[in-house]
């Protein structure tokens, strides 16, 4: 069965389905956590908050919306977000020197077969952007940076850096061809 | 004036939404406008699909210590009720059109890895699907038969299936010492009119290897399979097929547990 599907059995309480759900999604939202958290433990903690809101708010999915991926990887994604910016405006040392200790985007992330050639052709799309289109996509996605933050970074006027993301996720659509 | 300038402005703030990267004050405001704006609310729609592949990518397991703490934590925790506002979107949800087509490919819906019992199910699927075909069709796939009676009867024969989220997969019994595969597609439906599923071998070093085109459940037999290859992929491409993808791959199964990419 597909998430969709899942999420509205989930939604009147069935346990199983969630355990299959939790099948399908644990991972992509493990990964994406880790990706914006960087700390293990931290991320191990909102990933779990995450799951479990699945189970609590399933009724809350609304197909008209988008794809039950989009929704649970959206609410990943904002949790973990949440998290990261929360640590940086608290100065959290501990999740910085974890940061550096990690590297830089994409060099982190273990090898696993199953992702790893999704990956692959991601990242080969992000190539494809301009600089500035890759920047403004992947400091707001990936390392959960405002979009005033990323102009401040990027010494860009709001305007044009709102107009990359646009831009960047636009054109990475196309090159991932159809396929979402 | 202003008002309209400052519509304007909320507007462009679809893709930094998408991509989380508000404010909490725009974002609530944000949230507010995409309620009456329906160009907003579509454009969010399509990027958020977007960002989902940036997400996607990044999937990693999970550790196992976590699965059991949230499903302990699910036992115990009452869930919320459904917003009273959509009861027509939750019929919509429970009733979806294309399902039914989708489940009839069930016997694929094992974990990826799943080695030998897995073999009798791809099996039954291979061959389930002659009831409804023409003559000539049984003949050629008999010779098919011939050919997939070949590889499993090689005695490092394995099965493996896969699927993604989306109900997408392969299911593929292959022998590393024969270098041969038999591979099926499930859940993959039609291509649009002028486009077909291309089937590539993956491998480390070196460009993607066609290994034909993949038409519906038809068992694509592969040959010669290089024992470096790691996983194969299928993607869309116009009709005739490409020399190389021209598109990122639709599904994707690693070849691992079969004995290749050693
Ligand atoms: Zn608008």
């Amino acid at each position: 069965m597909e998430a969709d599907e899942l999420l509205v059995l989930v939604a009147g309480g069935d346990q199983k389905a969630f355990e299959d759900l939790y099948a399908l999604v644990s991972g992509p939202v493990f990964g994406l956590v880790r990706r914006v958290v960087r700390d293990p433990a931290q991320s191990e903690e909102v990933a779990q908050e995450v799951l479990l809101e699945l189970w609590r708010s399933a009724a809350r999915y609304d197909p008209g919306r988008g794809t039950a991926l989009a929704w649970v990887l959206t609410l990943a994604h904002r949790r973990a977000v949440d998290r990261v910016r929360s640590a940086r405006a608290a100065g959290e040392r501990e999740l910085r020197m974890a940061r550096r200790a990690n590297g830089p985007a994409f060099d982190h992330v273990a090898e696993e077969v199953e992702a790893g050639l999704e990956r692959e052709w991601v990242r080969r799309c992000l190539d494809r952007l301009t600089a500035l289109q890759r920047q403004s996509v992947t400091l707001a996605y990936y390392d959960g940076y405002t979009y005033r933050e990323v102009a401040e970074r990027l010494s860009l006027p709001l305007g044009t850096v709102k107009t990359r993301m646009r831009d960047g996720l636009t054109r990475l659509r196309n090159c991932l061809g159809g396929v979402a | 004036m202003t008002s309209i300038f400052r519509r304007g402005e909320l507007h462009s703030l679809a893709a930094p939404y998408a991509l989380d990267a508000l404010e909490p004050k725009e974002h609530k405001r944000f949230e507010k406008h995409l309620g009456r704006c329906e160009d907003c609310a579509a454009e969010v729609r399509a990027l958020r699909e977007d960002a989902v592949r940036l997400a996607w990518s990044t999937a990693a397991p999970a550790p196992a210590a976590l699965r059991d703490r949230v499903l302990t934590a699910v036992r115990n925790t009452p869930q919320d009720p459904a917003p009273a506002a959509e009861p027509r979107e939750r019929a919509r949800a429970e009733r979806p059109p294309s399902r039914a087509r989708r489940s009839s490919f069930s016997p694929f819906l094992i974990p990826l890895a799943s080695t030998t019992a897995a073999a009798a199910l791809v099996v039954a699927a291979l061959f389930g699907v002659q009831a409804s075909r023409t003559q000539d069709r049984l003949d050629q796939e008999r010779a098919q038969a011939r050919e997939i009676t070949h590889v499993l009867a090689a005695p490092d024969a394995r099965a493996v299936t896969g699927r993604d989220a989306k109900g997408r997969g392969l299911g593929v019994v292959a022998s590393a010492s024969q270098r041969a595969a038999v591979v099926t597609g499930a859940g993959l439906g039609s291509p649009a009119d002028d486009r077909v599923h291309q089937l590539w071998l993956m491998r480390p070093e070196g460009k993607p290897r066609s290994l034909g085109l993949l038409d519906g459940d038809t068992p694509l037999i592969a040959t010669g399979l290089n024992p470096d290859a790691t996983s194969l992929a299928v993607t869309v491409e116009p009709s005739g097929g490409s020399p190389q993808p021209t598109t990122a791959p639709v599904v994707q199964l690693a070849l691992e547990s079969l004995g290749f990419g050693e």
